[in-house]
């Protein structure tokens, strides 16, 4: 697939033109996540299944070797063929290899994003292949010769009228009124069932592989999955090396996550395991089954700070609850993988220079963590991959330096008053009467989008520092008169002292429960020793009767 | 038996606060600052302002510029430990001490981190949840109708809900109808709002839409950031709900004009 | 690569990816390893809707968007087929598996004139009898051999499905544990298949439509010592 991850802003305008688009988008994004929230409620202990699910997941990273090696082992105990992909290129060549010894023609295959990421399709049929998608979306989406925008519905971004259409020009079947959705599944179902009866080669993912046994799991709802699995006479799972799991029971507590966290159901409809090839009493099924294990820098991410990405399960949950992912759409993200496990994805497996727009698109606001079945620490590796972005100085110097000057000057609390009273009481005069500004210098891109609020007034330290003095002035004036008049019956109520160092301190109170910090300090910036030393200092004292606050000048 | 004289329940002695204002109050909006110290004394703490703070370093450390923050986070650090408790008028700088100044540092500083986070509060948690702010004699505050925006931040790092919505039917006469989303991202995200615009303009759009179609008359919120953003886009847009932060709501101050709001 | 006997060979990407993920990984011993993963406990499953195992695996199945009947016997069983075949095809004729047991069961008491083997394209229903049938997510469980031809599950436009309630497991994990347990017997089946509804697909504007590519109807007929209730009380819980 061409990326155009890093045209994204100019993806993103584009996204944003058609009313339509926008609106079908906003109604996902209204409608999935009640979807979801509805299943996991009525699950009950999602929270408990996430850890435990998580818990095996990084076991199971852990020790990658030994698991891959053992479903190796039994993977070829059961007769399949295991083939190893370094990268996409190799596992395109191996897959034509397999479909040239059989001497194919007609390829029928399953949903797999892994094959959209090496690019098989179009690589098989520049080798002469005939290739056919069957999982609805990425028939659709093969036919009108575009990609997925999500990556569970890949034409959710298309209406029913768009694929009334797609229909009606692609399929040579007369005159016909296609008015239903029905009616256009049915006619899906109806063109894709012969090329499932006289395909050569079924071409699958695995949604996990189980080391303890070799089999390997797919789940789908329409049962093409199925179909590809058994009709044609060789099946090639393609799949990558970190969807190994240990056990039978560990991919069927994690499918407990993923349907629920995919569509709202408990289970998708169609739950298969496959061990491999037809044997002596099997009266169906493929003679030759390949299983090819694509690498494609999964390994890397391994030994990466970003190895928690290897926990995903390609529920899409992150995407169907991501507002900017709801704004502009899978497409602007420009390749496989769009949302925010995109935004982490993308980068790693292609590289940060081609994408760094990505892990930008991203206001932290943590819906995605909060809904991620695999418990991705998803606002931190993207934040950590800005933080590749700085180092690499991949980001606008002007955004690098601004902010690097702003954090110098947030250091220097003299100069930072100094230069923030100026600026901020010249603002508030400029705007205080219309209460804001259409237009600011430096602020085109706030300000294109919004107005900029006026400043209220002077600083708040400003007048802070204001009434501290008017407090010494006072005190000052009132230890005069205490000094001059010695009777008691003279003296008005003791002044507030202001100022005062607090010699006594009260013992801390309870403090609650430490904020849960992650394990391992992410990212701590290397040499950096403290050099200040900056006395704290206590302020004032405030006292019921100081005026509300507004209007100190 | 000796007589004993009735013991009176010994006030509780006051709570001892560092506020800490936060570089948007500070620059933008004091009121929220002053409201803050006015509420935070309602509830009989004793309230302090350390004089060399700035800023909790947010801007630099959600770029991605670690090395730029990390000196603002030791900073405030130092200010701010000896404090009994601190106190901050937003979801956002507070998640940022409690949550993120831990991942940030290392070895010494990291534990200091962590003491200072068990003792830092957003303000609407910390006048509920720890000094129990009650109307007692004051009359409730007459409100007209209120929504309410969850800042992020506040909500998912926090878990601040129902500590605002708890104080204004503690001490406001107030009608809150809530938002539709309202847990969807009004579009600040800090530096996000001004390197992706349009994306942005398209979610305080949004937003917006959702706090006019409650027809209340005031849109509050624990987040400087996220009001300054959506009172920009109820102006540019001609708007004309009133957006405030929590703090001057729950002190009553609505003579001040509204964010966005001339004089 | 790597052929069947699996001789690897050196400086392959087999031994490179290995090299790569080793380095990666933390060293153990495999009984070290074993014992650090039963440590992890097992995970939470969903609670079932109701205590009986029958009851809850018809309400799952009704949820699932099956249709469902309940039967004490096989001759109860051929009945309700026959009525099933009559009102939707007004015919006594089905293809069923090759399953023993459906070969066994007493047809002419219902007229009814199965053909044992594989369904062809264009017939409407096809007939299996489930190795068991999970009452957590409502499924029914066929594995792949002479007895269930893969066809028969998805070429079909109505799937009917015989399960005996002597087989009702409550989870998934149950059901493989079952399965591990024949298995040892008879060797890994080639495909184990966990069905959950009739074939369905929401990719055209989320609308869900049945029928994409499988059944487009899914029956299941409970046949055993079943309560008299059970039935009313699975619609119930259904609220179908």
């Amino acid at each position: 697939m061409k990326q155009t991850s890093n045209t994204f802003l100019d993806n993103a305008h584009a996204a944003l033109q058609d009313p339509a688009k926008v609106q079908r988008r906003d109604l996902l994004a209204l409608f999935a996540p009640l979807i979801r929230s509805a299943a996991v409620d009525s699950f009950g202990h999602f929270d408990e299944l996430r850890q435990q699910v998580k818990q095996v997941k990084q076991h199971t990273l852990d020790h990658l070797d030994h698991y891959l090696e053992k479903f190796e082992r039994e993977a070829l105990r059961n007769g399949n063929h295991l083939h190893y992909a370094g990268d996409g290129d190799q596992l395109n060549s191996i897959v034509l290899e397999i479909c040239q010894r059989h001497s194919a023609r007609r390829v029928v295959k399953g949903k797999s994003m892994v094959t959209e990421e090496t690019g098989l399709n179009d690589f098989l049929k520049r080798a002469g292949l005939r290739v056919m998608e069957t999982d609805l979306g990425e028939y659709i989406i093969q036919q009108a010769g575009e990609t997925p925008s999500h990556i569970v519905g890949p034409a959710l971004h298309k209406s029913a009228a768009e694929v009334r259409e797609l229909f009606l020009a692609k399929h040579d079947l007369g005159e016909r009124e296609l008015a239903e959705t029905t009616d256009m599944v049915a006619e899906a179902r109806l063109v894709l069932r012969e090329h499932f009866l006289k395909a050569d080669v079924g071409i699958i993912g695995a949604n996990a592989l189980i080391a303890q046994n070799g089999y390997s799991m797919l789940v789908t709802n329409e049962g093409n999955g199925d179909l590809c699995a058994n009709l044609p006479n060789v099946l090639i799972i393609c799949t990558t090396i970190d969807r190994v799991v240990p056990r039978a029971r560990d991919a069927t507590a994690m499918l407990r996550l993923l349907v629920r966290s995919a569509t709202g159901q408990p289970q998708t409809c169609y739950t298969s395991f496959y061990s491999g090839p037809r044997r002596e009493h099997d009266i169906d099924g493929p003679l030759e089954t390949h299983i090819v294990l694509l690498d494609n820098r999964r390994s890397e991410i391994l030994a990466s700070d970003y190895r928690e990405m290897l926990q995903c399960i390609r529920c899409g949950a992150c995407l169907n609850h991501c507002p900017i992912y709801a704004g502009v759409g899978g497409h602007a993200y420009g390749w496989v993988y769009p949302g925010p496990m995109g935004s982490i994805l993308t980068p790693l497996l292609t590289s940060l220079e081609q994408s760094n727009a990505l892990p930008n698109a991203c206001t932290s606001c943590g819906r995605c963590a909060e809904v991620c079945p695999a418990d991705i620490p998803l606002p931190d590796l993207l934040r950590d991959l800005r933080h590749d972005e700085t180092r690499q100085k991949l980001s606008s110097s002007r955004w690098r330096t601004g902010l690097r000057l702003h954090a110098w000057l947030a250091r220097q609390p003299t100069l930072y008053r100094a230069f923030t009273s100026l600026g901020i009481f010249t603002l508030h005069l400029l705007g205080r009467r219309k209460g804001g500004f259409t237009r600011l210098p430096l602020a085109a891109g706030w300000t294109s989008q919004r107005d900029f609020p006026a400043p209220e007034g002077r600083t708040f330290m400003q007048q802070y520092a204001a009434i501290q003095r008017e407090e010494k002035a006072r005190e000052h004036k009132a230890a005069q008169a205490a000094a001059q008049s010695q009777s008691a019956e003279q003296a008005g109520p003791e002044p507030v002292v202001a100022g005062e160092p607090r010699s006594r301190r009260a013992p801390p109170a309870a403090a609650k429960p430490a904020a849960a910090a992650r394990a391992k300090p992410r990212r701590a910036p290397r040499g950096q020793a403290p050099t200040e030393r900056i006395e704290p200092s206590l302020g004032t004292d405030w006292s019921d009767d100081k005026p509300g606050g507004q209007g100190h000048e | 038996m000796t007589n004993l004289p009735t013991e009176q329940p010994s006030p509780r002695p006051a709570l001892r606060v560092s506020l800490f204002v936060t570089c948007l109050a500070d620059l933008f909006r004091p009121s929220v600052a002053f409201a803050s110290i006015k509420l935070l004394e309602q509830a009989g703490c004793e309230v302090s302002i350390p004089l060399q703070q700035t800023c909790c370093g947010q801007p630099a450390y959600n770029t991605g510029d670690y090395a730029a923050s990390a000196p603002l986070a030791r900073r405030l650090i130092q200010q701010f430990e000896a404090a009994d408790y601190v106190v901050v008028p937003s979801g956002s700088c507070a998640g940022m001490i409690c949550h993120h100044y831990p991942k940030l540092l290392e070895g010494e500083w990291r534990e200091r981190a962590l003491q200072l986070a068990a003792k830092t509060f957003e303000l609407t948690t910390f006048l509920h949840d720890i000094a129990r702010l009650k109307r007692g004699e004051r009359a409730p505050i007459k409100l007209p109708a209120v929504t309410y925006h969850d800042s992020c931040a506040g909500l998912r790092e926090l878990g601040i809900k129902a500590q605002p919505r708890a104080l204004l039917r503690e001490l406001c006469d107030a009608e809150l109808t809530e938002l539709q989303q309202t847990e969807v991202c009004c579009g600040f995200g800090g530096t996000f709002c001004a390197k992706m615009p349009e994306i942005s303009g398209k979610m305080v759009a949004d937003k917006l839409a959702s706090a006019v179609a409650t027809r209340a008359q005031i849109l509050a919120g624990g987040d400087l950031g996220c009001l300054l953003n959506i009172a920009g886009r109820a102006r540019r847009s001609g708007e004309t709900i009133e957006v405030r932060h929590i703090a001057e709501l729950l002190c009553g101050d609505l003579e001040s004009p509204a964010i966005g709001r001339g004089q | 690569m790597t052929n069947p006997a699996g001789r690897a060979m050196s400086d392959s990407p087999r031994s490179r990816i290995f090299a790569r993920v080793q380095q990666a990984s933390r060293p153990a011993d495999g009984d070290a390893i074993e014992r650090e993963l039963a440590s992890l406990g097992a995970a939470p499953s969903a609670d079932l809707p109701a205590a009986d195992l029958a009851v809850a695996f018809l309400a799952n199945v009704l949820k699932n968007f099956g249709s469902v009947d309940c039967v004490a016997n096989r001759s109860a069983a051929v009945k309700t087929l026959a009525e099933y075949l009559y009102r939707h095809f007004r015919s006594h004729r089905l293809v069923a598996g090759n399953d023993p047991n459906l070969a066994a069961m007493p047809w002419r008491e219902a007229g009814v004139l199965p053909r044992f083997g594989t369904v062809e394209p264009g017939e409407p229903v096809a007939l299996s009898y489930a190795l068991l049938g999970v009452a957590e997510i409502g499924a029914v469980v066929t594995v792949t051999g002479k007895a269930n031809p893969a066809a028969n599950n998805l070429l079909s436009e109505h799937h009917i499905v015989l399960v005996d309630s002597t087989r009702l497991v409550r989870d998934m994990e149950s059901a493989w544990e079952r399965i591990e347990a024949e298995s040892a017997k008879t060797g890994r089946p080639r495909g184990i298949n966990f069905i959950a509804g009739p074939s369905s697909t929401a990719d055209i504007e989320g609308k869900l439509v049945y029928g994409a590519h499988g059944p487009r109807n899914w029956h299941v007929i409970l046949m055993g010592d079943v309560p008299a209730t059970a039935l009313a009380a699975a619609h119930t819980l259904a609220g179908r």
